[in-house]
């Protein structure tokens, strides 16, 4: 046996004594038993609501869970292919269902939280990249107070500001349409984006800013032209929070929102679950289609994910 | 920050529409937060002293009557105890689980990357389709939480977790948070822990200290601004506690669930606006006063 242990992460210095080793790398194995156990709690609900999409009916209810079973695309031929509910009813039953088809038919739902969180995504972006550079670079009377000012409006719990939006919207004719949707996303937002871009131009040198002024470049240009590029990551993973919180967002689109505006968790919360009935495997498929994009989106941002959350005040 | 001087002598002069001039950089954003933060609390103060007529379709002046009743209200007082029992019972298992978590993936694993990654998921799951994967999970008959739970003889069939007289409900919209929110509790945790300076740990390893020593006495004390931070976002949450009672209970059975955030989303659907605009400003005033409590015991900084 070789006397080298094996390099973990954050493991102490190494002892280069045999014995001492083998305890180490069993130590390893140990914890990391117990991290794949604790792993594994947190992303069986996942799993389940995953498996659960492709169960064939009635076995989505099955106790003790199965989890080896003949996959079915029934769910989704419903939710994201436009098969009618009772065509589908028909093929499993053998019957009529009384529910009207149609309802599960989900594909505008995910095209409007697409629109809704691209579009305030892109706005948070245009309007909070500014405003986190002016706080960065320049100093003056108050800005620490501006700072905690922009981050309370991030504790206010969106029932606080429903009714005055609504009856404002009501108002402007905004309910039910995707500018008044957007434009509240882009509100909630816009707190997180701004501390956490600002947090990404505090580690660009104001050297650069100097340099490409002094270069000739005006203050916008040295903006636009050079601080910009360095702060690129910072970018997009503040632009991919943005999409997964607003892709997120509930309670105000509720409110906001009827029948023309309908993102995917005002949806889902409509489908009638209540009978434990059949609909399980539509909102498991709708839950899943759902899902999928954020899991795929948070790959990318993970390393700046503990910043973006603590919104810059935790640097991961 | 370091470059204060330079800057402040460098904008000796600034005009008011030069690019040196923060305002400019920072108005659109500063505008729009102002719309929102500012219009509603103007808004519910203002109407916390009015009530909505249904029939003449507008607002009438009632004085201090929404004020007298909710002070009076058993079912606010309700709705403020079930969210400070929920937020205590939420974040003590969170604080404690994420710790577990920060510990052991800081200490050495395999394939660390690989089980962070996959934790990281819970967090971004909407909250909306946490609710309904819960609701599924917890099920009274064909739950597989249930199921698990009544086999090892913790729960009985006869008390479910949804449903029933409710004694557990509240278990119940309790277990979709901290399934949410442990694994944001570990990563912050774990963030702390890879940037602890290393020479105090050293030193106490010398000294012979256990590892329940070198976690009590010297890891927790350095982690303190970083709990702080995480149990500061936890306290935000807290008062936005919506979507998980909405989906799971509406805030049932009778009003064993109903957080803050639902009774006033209550009165909002069933058009009580006055007392809703009261209750808004009461959860203003109560998180403007926790947090800053918070943030001045704790010294926050950003």
């Amino acid at each position: 046996m070789a006397t080298k242990t094996v390099p973990i992460a954050g493991s102490r210095p190494v002892v280069k004594r045999q014995s001492l080793a083998r305890r180490r790398d069993l130590g390893a194995w140990l914890r990391t038993a117990l991290a794949v156990l604790l792993t594994g709690g947190f992303i069986f609900p996942i799993f389940f609501w995953f498996t659960a999409s492709l169960k064939p009916f009635g076995l989505i209810f099955t106790l003790p869970p199965v989890f080896i079973f003949q996959p079915t695309l029934n769910w989704y031929s419903v939710v994201l292919g436009g098969v009618s509910y009772n065509d589908l009813m028909l093929k499993l039953t053998g019957a009529l269902t009384s529910t009207g088809g149609g309802f599960y038919y989900s594909v505008p739902y995910i095209l409007s939280s697409i629109r809704v969180a691209v579009a305030s995504t892109l706005l948070v972006i245009l309007l909070a990249t500014p405003a986190a550079y002016g706080l960065s670079r320049f100093s003056f009377r108050r800005r620490h107070d501006l700072v905690f000012w922009i981050l309370s409006t991030r504790m206010m719990p969106p029932i606080v500001a429903a009714l005055p939006f609504f009856l404002m919207y009501r108002q402007l004719d905004l309910v039910d349409t995707y500018p008044g949707v957007i434009l509240v996303h882009t509100v909630i937002n816009l707190p997180l984006a701004i501390l956490l871009l600002k947090s990404f131009f505090d580690e660009v040198p104001f050297d650069l800013d100097e340099a490409a002024m002094v270069d000739g470049a005006t203050r916008f240009q040295a903006f636009y032209k050079v601080i910009i590029h360095y702060v690129l990551p910072g970018l997009s993973a503040t632009a991919i929070l943005s999409f997964i919180f607003s892709w997120n967002e509930f309670l105000l689109t509720l409110v906001l929102t009827r029948t023309g505006v309908r993102t995917i968790p005002v949806a889902a919360s409509t489908f009638d679950s209540s009978t434990g009935g059949t609909e399980w495997g539509f909102l498991a498929a709708l839950g899943t289609s759902a899902m999928v994009p954020v899991f795929i989106f948070v790959l990318f941002v993970q390393r700046h994910l503990v910043r973006g959350l603590t919104m810059g005040a935790v640097k991961g | 920050m370091q470059a204060t001087g330079r800057m402040t002598f460098r904008r000796r002069k600034t005009r008011i529409w030069s690019p040196e001039a923060p305002w400019i950089w920072l108005a659109p954003a500063a505008v729009l937060l102002l719309v929102y933060s500012l219009y509603p609390l103007v808004f519910n103060v203002y109407t916390s002293f009015e009530a909505f007529d249904p029939v003449t379709k507008g607002f009438r002046w009632v004085g201090l009557r929404n004020w007298t009743e909710l002070f009076a209200d058993l079912r606010a007082l309700n709705s403020l105890r079930v969210t400070l029992t929920y937020g205590v019972a939420a974040l003590s298992v969170e604080l404690i689980l994420g710790m577990t978590i920060a510990l052991i993936f800081d200490t050495g694993i395999y394939l660390r990357g690989l089980w962070q990654t996959l934790i990281i998921l819970p967090m971004v799951t909407p909250p909306a389709v946490t609710a309904l994967m819960f609701r599924l999970l917890e099920h009274a008959n064909f739950g597989v939480i249930s199921w698990v739970l009544y086999g090892l003889g913790i729960l009985n069939p006869a008390e479910p977790l949804l449903g029933g007289t409710g004694k557990f409900a509240l278990v119940g919209v309790v277990i979709p948070d901290i399934w949410q929110w442990t694994p944001f509790c570990a990563l912050i945790l774990l963030a702390g822990l890879k940037s602890l300076p290393v020479e105090p740990l050293e030193a106490a390893e010398v000294d012979g200290a256990s590892a329940w020593q070198k976690f009590w006495l010297v890891k927790l004390p350095l982690l303190r601004g970083v709990l702080t931070i995480v149990i500061l976002f936890r306290i935000i949450d807290l008062y936005r506690l919506f979507d998980y009672i909405y989906i799971m209970t509406s805030g049932g059975p009778g009003q064993r669930t109903e957080t803050l955030s639902f009774y006033a989303y209550q009165t909002y659907s069933f058009i009580a606006w006055g007392r809703t605009a009261a209750l808004g400003v009461a959860i203003l005033v109560l998180i403007w006063v926790s947090t800053n409590l918070y943030i001045r015991i704790f010294k926050v900084e950003w």
